[in-house]
């Protein structure tokens, strides 16, 4: 980097299987993007500008400065590109909950691709297709031959594809944040080490909240965020509202709490903890206010969807990371 | 060769790791799949140490505390019994067959006890056939 | 961070481990783990060449860490830590196996068992890479003491204690100390008189300066912890707050009714008693059947209530030696009487018992044998004309024979059995049970006197049923146990508590309800909760409740157990696969 103080940087922004809001959040800086591209080129953008793979291809290795890829991994394509841009980049970013811990993409390892194409081309509501079509790898037509990225059973994060030097959590990351981890490598400073998380705090939601806590934790039956009347100040935990926020890394400035919404989790775990689904079920759990077998288990059946409450950013991440079931029937759908 | 199931135990030092040790001093004699691992109350036992068995590559967990009441901390079998429910309604989600873990109460004096549980769990999870969780996490297709 | 330098130690115990467990393979195969610096397998690592030999290597090979497999830690742990201790090291770099009360002991593969041994040892080796360095804490002793019973073994620990100048609170739920002795004539086996040696010593205790006793007095809760216990005792009305720096639980143990034994129609038959209203009979001085005559047949039954599979399959240890006291008391008082004993086997262990069975044997007693387990006598009511009231019909063991015994009067040597309160008080003062709701002490050889729970110790027949000597001898080791921790003014304490990161704690406050002695507080200064460690017993729960991360459960890390849990499963799969 110190060859280039005085040169603009390069920088990369890539997407993989994501919704795009990530991209829309480096957008969210506003006026700040004219700094962005005054102390960096935008060597590739795709859902900005219009580049080619295979200028990224034509680049020499370790070219790019920055990237920040987004989205998780779900197809060959996102495949190859990141194993492209981390041959092309000195400093891979994994930016947003998907390329940090699968996100919301990743709570496809509950299923698999044949479920999933089922579903998608099959059974909505709104499909019609009697001849049950669906995506080929490789397509014959007059021309030539058409292909399309193959679809995995899994969803991988980043950082289970290839070498990631730094997470930026988020869904999406704060643009704030992006702003100063931003400022921070243009200006030549001295980086954290390399897989620290950046742009975020080291201490979980909570300490930020600005809602009432006590401890007076103790829950006997579990509700919907809508199932309440939140008076918009006491700890939506004691309000018997599952929010992941004790679990979760602080740094987003409590959006969703300010918006009175428990948080879900997308800025991940703080770095104390290794997999937030199962520090926070172990917390819910023993603060549960029963001892008897089926009262217990009466509770605990007011939580629809653990899986998907307490890792709702990263099933691919976690310590299970997919459905096991699925994945036995992904060895039977290989055999056909 | 047959198929043998390794597990992996959790056992609260007051209670139940002195009724295995009694299993022991009583010379019973039981499967040798299974691997104690101490905590001092099964009140410290919590999911992520189960999940992690099994991710591993246990195909099965046994977790013991002291019967209800007899906590030597007074209640911390409560709170390994609510995270045990919680544990089971994820790992189903999960697809994984929760009989592949399972909480008993073994107090000190209970070693044969003990001695069955282990070759009737054992038992219970040969049957069951090896654990997938490990290779499904290892072999991302 | 320093270079980690593991010695592991593979125990044969003799032949308990390598009987069962290839020791030597095992050490060899554990000596390629990262981080091992040497492994060694030794005949017994427990004893001092074996201490030795670590203290040698530790200083020679600069080790920082050491693993022995070996016994359950339950039994040596403390003493492999003296000796990490010893060499220089923080005991708390140290880690047990456990390959003998769960591998050797238990399995009877040796190849299987093999391999569990590695697996067990590689997560050894796995977890303690992950010890730390713990300060040993030291508490003040309050040298008051509680003692919780007044029978003989209250009594004996509350005037040893007290006559040394410390203080001593007696509780005793019924109106009167002396418990089950004070309602006996004469003891086995040199027939003294038990009401005098009793009585002297509930009217010392009753005038001791030092002795507080509160009769009629129940503890419901005591809190707190070795050195720094208090309980609020209900006395006349008012609240006295008690503080203690040692408990003595001396809560005894009762007759068995045998009123459930239809063979023996205790109810149904008037001359049919119990030992003990048998002893009521000698203390009146007048030994006369319900009729009020002299009884010319005196059958006493053994082992009722005990050794039975049916009631308890133990054996209450006094009976036998009892029922020969009586012999002796009835044929010194009706010396005409036909006595019989019937007995299942005759238990004559202990300083001049058999003795006693010799010389009562001597004196016209019949001894009868019957079988305990299968085929009890049954008491009938005799006919009209028989000479005696009752006929015990029994298959006599030794003749083969099918007998029938007069009896005008007929004694059952009723077991001893843990009163209802028995699971109450052990919640009280935070003890265990066994199986027959004896209260378990640390260790049935190596420490019979305490307990798990620092500074609670258990002594007399609430520990299991044993004799007045026994009792008394166990009552002193409790107390000069107590009178140490006294005179040193404090004692060591857990260090295995729990620890919050006030740099990671969010402040959730999720672990304050989940801590089960309120040792968690919330500053609300730092926004951080706290934890006291003088409160803390270690537990873990809320180290496992945390959401954060943020509370550690020193020796019980995640890290620890994590570590542990993939060393084992590691090394479990390798081997598999070989």
């Amino acid at each position: 980097m110190a060859k280039k103080e005085k040169n603009k940087i390069k920088l990369a922004i890539y997407w993989g299987a994501a919704c795009g809001g990530c991209c829309v959040s480096i957008l969210d800086v506003h006026e700040k993007l004219f700094d962005i591209v005054a102390a960096a080129d935008l060597v590739f953008w795709p859902i900005a500008l219009d580049f080619k793979y295979k200028d990224v291809e034509n680049m020499p290795d370790k070219d790019i400065d920055v990237t920040l890829f987004n989205g998780a991994v779900r197809n060959s394509e996102n495949e190859h590109m990141a194993n492209l841009l981390r041959e092309k980049t000195k400093i891979l970013v994994a930016y947003g909950s998907c390329s940090h811990l699968g996100g919301i993409p990743g709570l496809a390892n509950f299923s698999n691709r044949e479920e999933i194409f089922k579903r998608v081309y099959e059974t909505t509501e709104s499909t019609v297709n009697p001849e049950k079509i669906t995506p080929q790898t490789k397509y014959k037509v007059a021309e030539g031959e058409l292909s399309l990225p193959e679809f995995y059973n899994d969803v991988r994060t980043l950082d289970q594809v290839v070498d990631v030097d730094y997470f930026i959590p988020g869904c999406p990351p704060q643009s704030e944040r992006l702003m100063e981890v931003f400022t921070a490598i243009v200006s030549g400073a001295e980086l954290p080490p390399k897989g620290s998380v950046l742009g975020a705090l080291d201490k979980s939601q909570c300490d930020e909240c600005p809602r009432e806590k006590s401890e007076n934790k103790l829950i006997k039956e579990f509700k919907r965020p809508f199932e309440i009347e939140d008076d918009g100040k006491t700890c939506f935990l004691e309000q018997g509202v599952i929010c992941m926020g004790p679990a979760t890394r602080g740094g987003c400035g409590v959006r969703c709490i300010e918006g009175n919404a428990p948080c879900r989790g997308c800025y991940g775990p703080p770095t104390s903890v290794s997999d937030p689904g199962a520090k926070m079920m172990s917390a819910i759990a023993t603060i549960i206010d029963e001892n008897e077998p089926e009262a217990i288990e009466k509770v605990i059946d007011s939580i629809e969807d653990p899986a998907g409450t307490f890792y709702r950013f990263s099933v691919p991440s976690s310590i299970i990371r997919r459905n096991i079931e699925t994945s036995e029937k992904k060895a039977e759908q290989a055999v056909v | 060769m047959s198929y043998e199931p390794t597990i992996i135990a959790f056992l609260c030092n007051w209670c139940s790791y002195t009724g295995a040790d009694l299993a022991g001093t009583s010379r019973m004699k039981y499967a040798s799949n299974i691997n104690i691992i101490r905590v001092m109350c099964s009140g410290r036992i919590e999911p992520l140490f189960v999940l992690t068995a099994f991710r591993e590559g246990a195909d099965g967990v046994l977790i013991c505390g002291c019967h209800p009441g007899d906590c030597h901390y007074h209640e911390g079998n409560y709170k390994c019994l609510r995270r045990y429910y919680f544990l089971k309604k994820y790992l189903t989600q999960m697809g994984m067959n929760t009989e592949r873990m399972r909480l008993e109460w073994v107090s000190a004096s209970e070693g044969k006890q003990f001695a069955e549980l282990a070759d009737d769990f054992t038992e219970k999870v040969r049957n069951l056939g090896p654990c997938k969780i490990k290779e499904a996490a290892e072999t991302l297709t | 961070m320093e270079e980690i330098r593991i010695g592991v130690y593979i125990c044969w115990c003799g032949t308990n481990i390598s009987r069962m467990v290839d020791v030597e393979d095992v050490a060899r195969e554990l000596s390629e783990m990262p981080g091992v610096v040497i492994s060694k397998d030794y005949k017994y690592m427990c004893s001092d060449p074996g201490q030795a030999l670590i203290i040698k290597d530790i200083k020679e090979h600069k080790l920082n860490r050491v693993v022995v497999s070996a016994c359950s830690p339950r039994i040596h742990e403390l003493t492999f830590r003296k000796a990490l201790e010893n060499a220089g090291l923080n005991p708390y770099m140290f880690q047990m196996a456990n390959i003998r009360e769960q591998v050797s002991w238990v399995h009877d593969d040796r190849e299987k068992a093999t391999k569990k041994a590695k697996a067990l040892v590689a997560a050894a080796i796995n977890r303690v890479k992950w010890h730390e360095s713990l300060d040993k804490r030291t508490v003040s002793i309050n040298p008051s003491t509680l003692v919780i019973g007044g029978g003989i073994a209250g009594i004996t620990a509350a005037l040893e204690l007290a006559d040394t100048g410390s203080p001593v609170y007696l509780i005793e739920k019924t109106t009167e100390l002396g418990g089950n002795m004070a309602k006996i004539d004469l003891t086995f086996p040199y027939l003294n008189s038990a009401r005098q040696i009793i009585q002297e010593k509930i009217e010392r205790t009753e005038h001791h300066p030092n002795i507080h006793i509160f009769k009629n007095t129940v503890v419901d809760e005591i809190f707190g912890y070795i050195g720094n216990f208090n309980s609020i005792i209900g006395q006349n009305g008012s609240e006295i707050d008690l503080k203690f720096g040692n408990i003595v639980v001396a809560t005894g143990l009762k007759p068995f009714d045998p009123s459930g034994l239809e063979n023996y129609g205790y109810g149904k038959f008037p001359d049919v008693i119990t030992s003990l209203e048998f002893e009521k009979k000698l203390l009146s001085g007048n030994i006369l059947t319900n009729e009020g005559k002299d009884p010319e047949n005196v059958v006493i039954i053994h082992c009722v209530g005990s050794r039975n599979r049916s009631e308890h399959e133990y054996c209450s240890r006094t009976c036998c030696m009892t029922a020969l006291k009586y012999a002796n008391q009835l044929r010194s008082a009706i010396p005409d009487a036909n006595i019989y004993q019937a007995y299942a086997d005759m238990r004559a262990f202990g300083k001049g018992c058999e003795e006693l069975y010799t010389s009562t044997s001597r004196k016209g007693i019949m001894f009868l044998m019957f079988d305990q387990q299968n085929d009890l006598p049954v008491i009938k009511k005799a006919e009209p004309g028989d000479s005696c009231n009752m006929l015990i019909e029994m298959n006599e063991k030794l003749s083969g024979e099918k007998i029938e015994i007069p009896a005008d009067m007929v004694i059952l040597m009723v077991g001893l059995e843990a009163h209802e309160d028995a699971k109450k008080i052990s919640h009280t003062v935070g003890i265990s049970l066994d199986g027959n709701s004896f209260f378990m002490e640390k260790h049935p050889k190596l420490d019979p006197v305490a307990t798990t729970t620092s500074g609670v110790y258990v002594v007399g027949n609430c520990q299991a049923p044993k004799d007045i000597p026994d009792t008394i001898t166990q009552a002193k080791a409790a107390t000069a146990r107590i009178m140490g921790t006294i005179k040193q003014g404090e004692v060591e304490v857990e260090v295995i508590t729990a620890v919050v990161n006030e740099d990671i704690c969010c402040g959730c406050q999720t672990c304050i309800q989940v801590c089960p002695y309120t040792a968690i507080t919330y500053d609300v200064v730092k926004g951080v909760s706290v934890v006291n460690e003088a409160i803390c017993k270690g537990c873990g729960t809320c180290g496992s409740a945390c959401p954060t991360g943020a509370i550690r459960s020193r020796h019980f890390t995640d890290n620890q157990i994590l570590s542990q849990i993939k060393g084992l499963l590691s090394k479990s799969l390798e081997l598999k696969e070989v």
